[in-house]
């Protein structure tokens, strides 16, 4: 009775139990975008606000990363509305403008040349593997030379990747 | 040789980066394949939150001209993925609907009273091949 016992703990002992976890991973096209810098108004003037640094702004900016060339474009709109504000009673002209700041590829340098802008939208086709810095620069002018109210005011931008 | 070692750099930038602000989703381009409901098609799709600040994604269906597709989705079409983490999105399109589906989207949610002065919203497509 023992001698069984015996071999088959001596058998378990012996045995090296070996276990394998594996680790997946694959490496497709995919985009990335970053949010590096989320932007701040600067108000110098009663009735404006601006993402302009001289002013006491911070222009957002968005890094996009692609990982193979040719399959996204990128697709950028400076706010035209508050989403959050208080009540305003007037109209609010908006401008902005969407560049290009910084490249991790020098043959992304056409990028601005090439870009297509449209209403508040700038689209640019990635054709190159890498990042892409965008900076968007945002202005709010209320009324004719008209006070905004005091109070918290917020603005969206808006970045898309779209595949080609 | 000079254009892998480009790619490899650039991955390793990316990799080594400390704390992003990143949005992701894959694949790029997906198809639609049958469901185990009849004339429902379905295609997965992943989404990864890099971003600290997001916790809700939105996920959509568009057609070519930009105007939104009816569909179905687990678990549902507003997401909350924690930072860092992935989420597998099943998206259900009816097969009269998925005739004109192109994109099919997710876009980051801003929480309201965040108090941040602008506020980046970044939407990522996967486009349906037939």
């Amino acid at each position: 009775m023992l001698k069984p016992v015996i071999v088959l703990a001596g058998s378990l002992i012996a045995t090296g139990a070996a276990a394998q976890t594996e680790i997946v991973g694959t490496v497709d096209s995919k985009c990335i975008i970053i949010s590096e810098t989320s932007g701040v108004y600067g108000n110098p003037s009663p009735n404006l606000l601006t993402t302009d640094p001289t002013n006491g702004g911070v222009k957002p900016i968005i890094r996009y990363d692609v990982i193979s060339a040719d399959y996204y474009k990128a697709k950028i709109s400076y706010p035209i509305t508050f989403s959050s504000a208080p009540s305003l009673d007037d109209v609010v002209n908006w401008e902005g403008g969407v560049t290009v700041s910084e490249v991790s590829d020098s043959l992304m340098s056409d990028y601005d040349t090439n870009k297509i802008t449209y209403n508040n939208a700038t689209e640019y086709d990635l054709t190159i593997a890498g990042s892409t810095w965008f900076t968007v620069a945002s202005e709010a002018d209320y009324g004719y030379a008209k006070s905004l109210p005091a109070g918290s005011y917020n603005a969206v931008v808006e970045a898309e990747c779209i595949p080609l | 040789m000079y254009t892998s070692l480009r790619i490899t750099l650039f991955f390793l930038i990316v990799l080594s980066s400390g704390h992003l602000f990143a949005h992701e989703l894959t694949p790029t381009y997906i198809k639609l394949k049958q469901s185990y409901v009849e004339n429902v098609l379905t295609t997965r799709v992943n989404l990864w939150n890099g971003r600290a600040d997001v916790l809700y994604y939105k996920l959509n269906v568009y057609n070519e001209k930009w105007e939104e597709v009816s569909f179905f989705s687990l678990p549902g079409d507003v997401v909350k993925v924690d930072y860092t983490e992935r989420m597998k999105l099943d998206v259900f399109i009816g097969a009269p609907e998925a005739a004109n589906a192109v994109y099919v989207c997710t876009r980051s949610q801003i929480l309201k009273g965040l108090k941040q002065k602008t506020v980046i919203s970044s939407k990522i497509c996967s486009k349906i091949i037939k």
